[in-house]
């Protein structure tokens, strides 16, 4: 192991030991199913406000989303705005009433309107699929992380995390959770900051002008990348005559600030902005935690923090993306180079690289250790999500509708590790593969699946309980599909492009189906007018 | 294990229920197209269909850059008119 990164390597120890030691003070008050699932119900807002950063931002974001700008360019930047967008849908539609009528799980607040016990077993499934989707990459990127920065072995690395994060969980429940979120939340969110504004100044003088400038010259990485003549020629030069050099080889070729070199469909460009606004108000392991504060004002509060920071962050990661060009730009276009391991490469590192070259091997550390945060944090938020719904869902409803507080809480610490263990194992089997993207696709099949008929459900009386059952099973078969037509090849089907990912069209099927089911039947619950009046009571100071 | 779902106690707050529900339709739906719209037209713009209109300079960048940027204080903005107007 190299020297510099015994700096890296105690950064993580450092979260490990927190992590270790907010387990241990927080398990002794971790005794029911309340406070295993979801704290007790008491936690302040600020908390679980930060908490909810810290589940959302995973290292997609804090990596990925900069990465992929200084990759393909301005196309990019909607990974961010995608991203922040989302929780829009959930401040103005969901989060309130939301909190009112569910207790543990997002299956809660359905089968408090439709007292049918289908409706959480299919809820369930949807949870469990998006909730792998979206751990996998988590466990992957880590994994992977270690691997390339330390050289550390790829398995014993993700078995490791396994490991910490079901003690966490399994000890400490939804408040070890939490703590550890905001832990790793406020140190994410400073770092990016930090090295975006230090960037800001360094490679960019203070100027946004200046940066936009050098963006609009440059040819993107993507493309300077496939030249061999080009790599060859930049080599070893300083970004700024590299950058230069680029556009004097490829005068005709697009610029950073292009239009349509990674997005050339706009049909696949709203799919993909449709998946990540509705998605997140469909993410299971996002919907839960309004369950942990008190009351649905508390649940907005949260979810506006949680926007407020986001947004910040967001922005933040774009101005850095743009950045890597007059930083990093040859190191970008070589990592290109050795073709699609080496782009996912430039994806993943140029943010780790450019804080190096800022701040040397202590913001290298910091850097590295909030990417790690960032896997940290969003898997145990998926984990815990997983586990509820497993002994809440599924074994309580369905295998022993007696069984005690007590055998919940066992179902959902072995789920725990069981989740742990698959997505461990799928980790390690996908490791050649890029998966990133799987973190998007999640964000379809929640879309797709979980919004439409949440959102039909808090808002609409006319739903029935047919029309909520088609809905989310339609919902999830064709999001699903057209995950499988992506996997396979598929470019088009019936006309429609796939490569936007589900998003626009499991939307689209799932609500028009939910609609005209609920048409033609009439259960609309045993109590509308008891849960709407519940759903949108009035809030006491 | 708790149940966190009481439901309103009497007549007079479900009627009050009834009223908060409409209102807040109404707040919540008119405000989240209004961030939807921006939200939507901002992602075409910056498609490539729309790459002349985008490539306008506005404010000393791209039209279509200036208003994926402005979604961050436009939200901002809608959640102040949320706050204010929520009850």
């Amino acid at each position: 192991m190299e020297n510099n990164y015994i700096l890296v390597v105690g950064f993580i120890v450092f979260f490990v030991v927190v992590s270790i030691v907010i387990t241990w003070l927080t398990q002794k008050s971790t005794k029911s199913t309340s406070d295993f699932y979801v704290a007790g119900k008491g936690v302040p807002w600020i908390q679980v406000g930060i908490a909810m950063v810290g589940s959302y931002l995973s290292a997609a974001s804090f990596l990925g989303c900069a990465g992929d700008i200084g990759v393909f360019g301005i196309d990019s930047i909607w990974l961010s705005i995608g991203f922040f967008g989302g929780y829009m849908a959930v401040l103005l539609l969901i989060a309130g009433p939301l909190r009112n009528v569910g207790s543990y799980t997002v299956a809660d607040a359905l089968h408090r309107r439709f007292p049918d016990d289908r409706i959480k077993l299919v809820v369930m499934i949807s949870t469990l699929v998006i909730s792998t989707f979206y751990l996998v990459p988590q466990m992957l990127g880590a994994g992977l992380l270690f691997e390339l920065l330390l050289k550390w072995n790829f398995v014993a690395v993700t078995i490791g995390l396994g490991i910490l994060m079901s003690i966490y969980i399994i000890f400490g429940g939804m408040k070890a959770t939490l703590y550890n979120q905001v832990v790793q939340a406020v140190f994410l969110w400073i770092t990016m900051i930090v090295i975006t504004v230090w960037g800001f100044m360094v490679y960019a003088d203070g100027s946004l002008a200046a940066l936009l400038d050098t963006a609009a010259k440059a040819v993107p990485p993507i493309i300077a990348g496939k030249d061999t003549s080009v790599v060859e020629a930049i080599k070893g030069m300083a970004p700024a005559q590299a950058i230069d050099t680029a556009r004097v080889m490829l005068p005709q070729a697009d610029s950073i600030m292009t239009i349509g070199v990674k997005t050339s469909n706009t049909i696949a460009q709203i799919s993909t902005v449709i998946a990540l606004v509705f998605g997140t108000a469909g993410l299971p392991h996002i919907l839960i935690m309004f369950y942990t504060v008190p009351n649905a004002r508390a649940a907005r509060k949260s979810v506006t923090l949680c926007i407020v920071a986001l947004g910040i962050f967001y922005f933040c990661a774009i101005i850095l993306g743009f950045l890597l060009i007059p930083a990093i730009y040859p190191t970008i276009v070589d990592w290109i180079s050795q073709g699609s391991k080496g782009v996912g490469f430039a994806k993943n590192m140029s943010v780790l690289d450019i804080a190096e070259k800022l701040g040397g091997k202590w913001l290298l550390a910091i850097a590295a250790a909030g990417a790690v945060a960032s896997v940290l944090s969003t898997a145990a938020g998926l984990m815990i999500t997983a586990a509820s719904t497993i002994s809440h869902d599924l074994y309580k409803v369905w295998i022993n509708k007696n069984a005690t507080e007590k055998q919940e809480l066992a179902i959902a610490k072995i789920t725990t590790l069981v989740m742990s263990g698959i997505a461990v194992v799928l980790a390690v089997l996908l490791k050649d593969q890029n998966v990133a993207w799987l973190v998007t696709l999640a964000f379809g099949i929640a879309a797709s699946a979980i919004f439409p008929v949440l959102f039909a459900s808090l808002w609409w009386k006319g739903l029935t309980r047919q029309g909520a059952l088609a809905g989310i099973v339609t919902g999830l078969v064709v999001s699903v599909f057209f995950i499988v037509l992506l996997l396979s090849g598929v470019k088009t089907f019936i006309g429609l492009p796939t490569a936007g990912g589900p998003g626009v069209f499991g939307v689209t099927t799932a609500g028009v189906v939910l609609i005209l089911v609920s048409l033609f039947t009439s259960d609309r619950g045993p109590d509308t007018e008891g849960f709407f009046a519940q759903a949108h009571k009035a809030e006491k100071e | 294990m708790a149940n966190p779902n009481q439901g309103p106690a009497n007549g007079a707050d479900a009627l009050e229920s009834a009223r908060n529900y409409r209102r807040r339709l109404v707040l919540g739906f008119s405000l989240f197209m209004i961030f939807f719209v921006f939200y939507m037209g901002a992602a075409v713009i910056q498609t490539p269909v729309c790459r002349t209109l985008a490539s306008l300079p506005c404010l000393g960048m791209p039209l279509g850059l200036f208003l994926s940027m402005m979604i961050f204080p436009v939200s901002w903005a809608i959640i102040v008119v949320f706050f204010l107007k929520w009850r």
